[in-house]
């Protein structure tokens, strides 16, 4: 195969100079003429009848243009299953603390702020469900009454009458049968609370509707698609009249995923004709207010041959939704689907519930579920081979998926480079060689390792598209909707154009934002644009290319089989002399009579996944390929625990995955960095502390993230077994580096000293605890 | 934030005569890293904020062996940390003040302000503790001043009285002296203590104050009166780590447990000592 | 409320507005001169994503009162490249060392890292990162930024390595 000249290279970041000169103008960097300020009133209770809303007091205010509650609201909607109006409806319940009861549009922010302290809201606070565990039970309280009459994803399976709003089954073999053929059986529980994306840019959203009856959104959304449709369904307004525009996204993590803060305020832009209604959360509203992580409660089950063959797993997943789980059924899809780990399991049963609380709303957050799986699973695995007696690299290297594996939904995996990727990273840690003195006795030092996938969990239909054209110096427009936010979207979709093409990528100007001119991309999620958007981009390029290749026939009198791109040029391959700048074609050619033919060039590509089908509603079990892709990989890690202060420093970390191909390797390592971080951050400092559905620490006083003087070392490799059906062999890798970083963390800390956290974060608190009762 | 007038009195006379004429609608306004989160979140609303900053003397920060250091009421934590004389003669003040927030927050907050504030856990708070610091205040009725101690009475409550300004914090010089500042936080940094304490040994004496362990920063009159005058042995700084858990009084919060604040603050008093060896 | 006149300089230029005492200097500078290069992060000094230089040090715009602009000289994103987008070394090294993202950390890091550059031109790992602890970013791990900043450190020193 002929080398590639931009796929696989390192190029500078389209969007660079932007961004390092603060030009870049994000949401809230956007100043309209005649702008005017919206701000919300929200429940104080966790679970609430509204029993009335009265606004009139704060229309008195002047400066004050318009006061809205949830009577505007005459449709629910949602991403998989419709269960969330925009604000809470007076008549219904807040279901949470924090969700918005009612909203204005003023002239300054600061009449916004007073006119919410005079709106009076009447409530009857009702008893709310504050644990997932308990809101299963038979009498707990029912947040959504009507869950039966939702629509919903024909693939979800609701409980009516309950707090689930879907319960995932798999039923992969006979883990009964197992545990009678093994010699042990394990069963071990986990908790994972819930966290937050915590992306630097809160979440902003503007609206303007118009006189002619369009309404244009801009929000820093990363799927302006998506948005548009859940607007549509709300407001019952057709698609061609809403235009969505996510100008810029200051990070996402799954965080400005789908649909938040846009339904708020539409309505007040209804009421305040032309003149654009601007909604931005401040950080605490960011915690609350926002997507969440939600918190999941894991109980393992493991029959094990004591030669380390794991022969069943029984895997337990209760989710703690929050609010309303629109998002969140597929995350208890998505884990699973996974609940296997990557390991190739005959027998697994598993059963994952999305649960309803009176939370903040649990949504997408990087991995999808995979990240609080892979804190239990790999743990879990950790703790069954030490408790056989065998080594936790040996216990991965017998039961670890390999090509022509099984995943636990019996999907036959082809590639799979989960063993390569665990060799490298014990390698590169020297996982049996002992840790370098730490200097202290009371500062211990150990490694761990774990193992971790990710496949996109999307609609099977859900699709990309992008237009590219060439303009009439040679140069390129290409327009997709996959979202830049910072992942290098905008640098390595026209990397793989320009790949196509065989011109620079800088030559490419990439578009992307705007429901009204650049096309449908599904959502930039899952880690699938790389992967969908890139097929598209790669197929518009191909259209392209081919339409000015029909052209070339025609001036070069050849064939087009002779003809090719090459470094700007359409030039023969039999004899390179002959050729013309691709500019040439750009709109159209001449005929010697000077009649013009063929032109504009423009390129079109659309991509669905093909075959990707479903699994099995009541066993779970792979039809044919359920997953577009598994990425896998694994993390090393190497902690120091200080056994007087409890604290946790991260000396080192060791990733490996298989990237398929990597399209521009300093991106790649990036994300690889970020994601470690990320992680890092989960294990040891994070938690949305929930108390009767209140966070009691929604600012960064009391919600600490990593900063620069926490990071680790970083070691970042990768293998690249083509993913067929990826562009170049792409796949999509940036959540699926963020899953084993927390696990892998949690075991070096068990190595150091002996105590096993089973519950994210590992706080000096939880150390210094766990020490004092280990010597009790 | 609500509304307010903004005053920038050019004496202290005028600050007091101003705070003296509005009282409990006015409050004082110097760094601001405290203040602007408190107006911001609405938890103060004061109808007057009187900016000290424009006063004339408040800012200097000076050292003689004969009065000590006097840090004035605008000297910024980041100036106080970077200063020769105190990196000299009180190193573990000029950690204390490189310990608190993030460079950006040392760029504005002042140690005057960070005691006023009255924060149980307060950075610089210990460090003033140990030595004894004495608090200068002045309103148009005159001077007084109060041992540190004396100062902070409760949760945020000082005995500042109606009308006055702190001017400024006297730190005795007592030759010799050495000590040792220690701060244990979720994060390394940018966090508030979860505990903190500074240990100053004192010709034969050992001071010790400890913050974020009872609702102001203390001393640990018990265990320094233990280990005053002896060998520090192994043993005796054990017991006296045992004893110094007896002289807080730390709670649950969000940010740590009371028994991980016992166990640490007698880690760090035992660690302290070995180090003042 | 009584408005206050404030005279300061802003990227050099000199500046005279009649402000609300109840606005910060973040407020002021986004919204009434329009230089949103500078961010909202948090609005509560933890984030550093509004970090301006005032006199030659580093502070948060969001934890300043905006009648205390009189008589500053601030420096802001805007103010790093020249009048003719001449990036500075410091700029172009982030862009080398692909130390950004999605952007909105970056003008906070590059306020607070060339401040530390032009006090210490030649700072050590643990320097770098000591000074830029007060600026959170989400995105990169932070390691690129350290390099970012090390590569113009080095180029003080002359290139010795």
């Amino acid at each position: 195969m002929e080398e590639l000249k931009y796929v696989g290279k390192t190029f500078e970041r389209s969007d660079a100079v932007k961004k390092v000169t603060g030009a870049l103008e994000f949401v809230d960097d956007m100043h309209f003429q005649r702008m005017l300020y919206a701000q919300c009133v929200r429940s104080p209770y966790a679970h609430a009848k509204i029993i009335s809303v009265d606004m009139s007091e704060a229309l008195k205010l002047p400066g004050v243009r318009a006061a809205i509650c949830g009577d505007e609201y005459p449709n629910r909607a949602g991403l998989y299953l419709e269960d969330r109006y925009f604000m809470a409806k007076p008549g219904d319940t807040a279901k949470y603390m924090g969700e918005a009861v009612a909203a204005v549009a003023a002239e300054t922010p600061e009449i916004a702020e007073a006119a919410c302290k005079l709106i009076k809201v009447e409530y009857e606070e009702l008893p709310a469900v504050t644990n997932a565990l308990e809101g299963m039970k038979p009498g707990a309280p029912i947040i959504h009454p009507d869950l039966a009459k939702y629509k919903i994803a024909s693939i979800f399976l609701p409980e009516a009458g309950t707090n689930i709003s879907h319960h995932y089954v798999l039923r992969k073999g006979n883990f009964e049968e197992a545990c009678k053929q093994a010699d042990k059986v394990f069963e071990h529980s986990f908790y994972v609370p819930h966290v937050q994306h915590v992306p630097l840019e809160p979440h902003a959203c503007m609206a303007r509707y118009d006189a002619d009856g369009k309404l244009t959104v801009w929000s820093c959304c990363q799927s302006p698609y998506a948005v548009r449709q859940a607007l549509s369904v709300a407001f019952g307004m057709a698609l061609n009249k809403i235009r969505v525009v996510s100008p810029a996204v200051g990070g996402g993590f799954g965080s400005k995923a789908g649909t938040t803060l846009e339904g708020i305020v539409i309505p007040l832009a209804k009421h305040c004709q032309g003149r654009p209604v601007k909604l931005v959360y401040t950080r605490e509203d960011e915690f609350v207010n926002a997507y969440v992580r939600q918190g999941m409660h894991a109980t393992i089950k493991t029959a094990v041959q004591k030669d380390g063959k794991i022969l069943g797993v029984q895997n337990r997943f209760v989710w703690d939704g929050g609010a309303y789980t629109e998002y969140g059924v597929n995350i208890t899809k998505a884990g699973g689907w996974a609940s296997a780990g990557p390991y190739d399991i005959d027998n697994v049963w598993t059963d994952s519930y999305c649960v309803y609380t009176n939370h903040p709303v649990g949504g997408p957050y990087r991995g999808f579920g995979m990240c609080e799986i892979h804190f239990a699973i790999e743990q879990n695995i950790d703790m069954v081979a030490k408790a056989i007696g065998i080594s936790e690299v040996e216990i991965r290297r017998i039961n670890g998926i390999r090509p022509g594996g099984h995943t636990g939904m019996n999907e036959q995996v082809d590639i799979a480079g989960y063993q390569e990727c665990l060799e490298e990273v014990i390698k590169d840690i020297e996982y049996d060689k002992p840790c370098e003195p730490s200097g202290s006795p009371t500062k211990i030092r150990a490694k761990g390792i774990a193992g971790g996938w990710k496949a996109p969990s999307m609609p099977t239909n859900a699709g990309s598209s992008a237009i590219i054209r060439m303009n009439e110096d040679g140069t390129f427009i290409l327009m997709s909707s996959g979202q830049e936010m910072g992942q290098g979207v905008s640098t390595v979709l026209p990397q793989i154009a320009a790949e196509v093409l065989s011109v620079p990528p800088e030559k490419i100007t990439f578009c992307c934002g705007d429901t009204d001119y650049t096309p449908y991309e599904w959502q930039t999620v899952a880690s699938r644009t790389t992967y969908c958007a890139g097929n598209a981009v790669k197929l518009a390029a191909e259209d392209l290319k081919n339409k000015v290749l029909d052209l070339a026939e025609i001036k070069m009198g050849a064939v087009k089989r002779d003809l090719e791109f090459k470094d700007g040029y359409v030039v023969h391959k039999i004899y390179p002399d002959r050729k013309y700048p691709i500019s040439e074609f750009a709109l159209g050619i001449a005929f010697p009579d000077g009649s013009g033919y063929g032109g504009p060039a423009i390129g079109v590509g659309t991509y669905t996944l093909e075959n990707n089908i479903n699994t099995d509603k009541k066993t779970g079990l792979a039809i044919y390929h359920p997953a577009a892709y598994w990425t896998m990989g694994a993390n090393a890690a190497e902690v120091e625990v200080d056994t007087e202060t409890g604290n946790i420093r991260v000396l080192k970390m060791s990733s490996c995955f298989d990237a398929g191909k990597v399209v521009n390797p300093a991106l790649y390592c990036a994300q690889a960095e970020g994601a470690m971080v990320q992680a890092l951050g989960t294990a040891i400092f994070e938690e949305l502390k929930l108390k009767n559905g209140r966070v009691l620490n929604k600012s960064f006083m009391d919600y600490k993230i990593p900063t620069a003087d926490d990071i680790p070392e970083f070691s970042i490799k990768y293998v690249e077994h083509a993913e067929p059906n990826g562009p170049y062999g792409a796949r999509g890798v940036g959540e699926p580096l963020m899953v084993p970083g927390a696990p892998a963390i949690a075991n070096a800390v068990y190595n150091a000293i002996g105590v096993r956290f089973t519950r994210m974060p590992i706080t000096p608190d939880d150390v210094l605890r766990a020490l004092r009762e280990k010597k009790e | 934030m609500k509304e307010f007038d903004y005053l920038q009195p050019k004496t202290i006379a005028e600050a007091s005569e101003l705070l003296a004429q509005y009282g409990k609608a006015a409050v004082l306004f110097n760094g601001g890293t405290d203040l602007v989160i408190q107006l911001r979140e609405n938890l103060i609303a004061p109808d007057y904020v009187i900016d000290i900053k424009h006063i004339p003397g408040l800012d200097q920060l000076a050292f003689d062996q004969e009065n000590g250091l006097t840090i004035g009421a605008c000297v910024t934590v980041a100036r106080l940390a970077a200063d020769d004389n105190v990196k000299k003669y009180y190193p573990f003040l000029a950690e204390a003040a490189e310990s608190i927030g993030s460079k950006q927050v040392r760029n504005r907050a002042t140690c005057i302000g960070n005691i006023v504030n009255a924060s149980p856990l307060c950075d610089t708070g210990t460090p003033l503790y140990a030595m004894d610091a004495v608090v200068c205040l002045e309103s148009k009725g005159g001077k007084r001043e109060l041992p540190i101690s004396e100062f902070i009475t409760f949760v945020k409550r000082t005995a500042i009285r109606d009308g006055e300004i702190v001017t400024s914090i006297r730190v005795p010089y007592v030759e010799g002296a050495r000590g040792v500042f220690t701060k244990v936080a979720r994060r390394k940094e940018v966090d508030l203590s979860t505990i903190c304490g500074t240990a100053v040994k004192i010709k034969d004496e050992y001071h010790l104050a400890f913050g974020a362990v009872a609702p102001t920063p203390v001393r640990m009159p018990k265990t320094e009166a233990l280990v005053r005058g002896k060998e520090l042995t192994d043993q005796l700084i054990e017991e006296a780590g045992k004893l110094a858990r007896t002289e807080v009084s730390p709670i649950d919060d969000v940010r740590a447990s009371k028994a991980y604040r016992l166990d640490v603050v007698e880690v760090v008093v035992k660690k302290s000592l070995r180090a003042l060896r | 409320m009584k408005k206050i006149h404030v005279r300061f300089y802003i990227n050099e230029e000199l500046n005279e507005l009649d402000v609300q005492p109840n606005r910060t200097m973040l407020s002021v500078i986004r919204d009434e001169l329009h230089l949103t290069g500078t961010k909202v992060g948090c609005g509560a000094g933890e984030c550093g994503a509004c970090t301006v230089i005032v006199d030659g040090k580093p502070v948060n715009a969001c934890l300043v009162l905006a009648p205390e602009m009189d008589g500053m000289h601030i420096t802001t994103i805007e103010g790093i490249a020249d009048h003719d987008g001449n990036l500075s070394p410091l700029q172009k090294a982030f862009i080398d060392h692909a130390a950004l993202q999605c952007g909105f950390c970056t003008p906070g890091f590059i306020m607070s890292a060339t401040a530390l550059l032009n006090e210490n031109p030649t700072p050590t790992r643990d320097e770098i990162k000591h000074a830029i602890a007060g600026n959170l970013c989400r995105c990169t791990g932070y390691i690129r930024i350290i390099e970012a900043i090390e590569d113009v450190a080095n180029q003080n020193k002359g290139g010795a390595n």
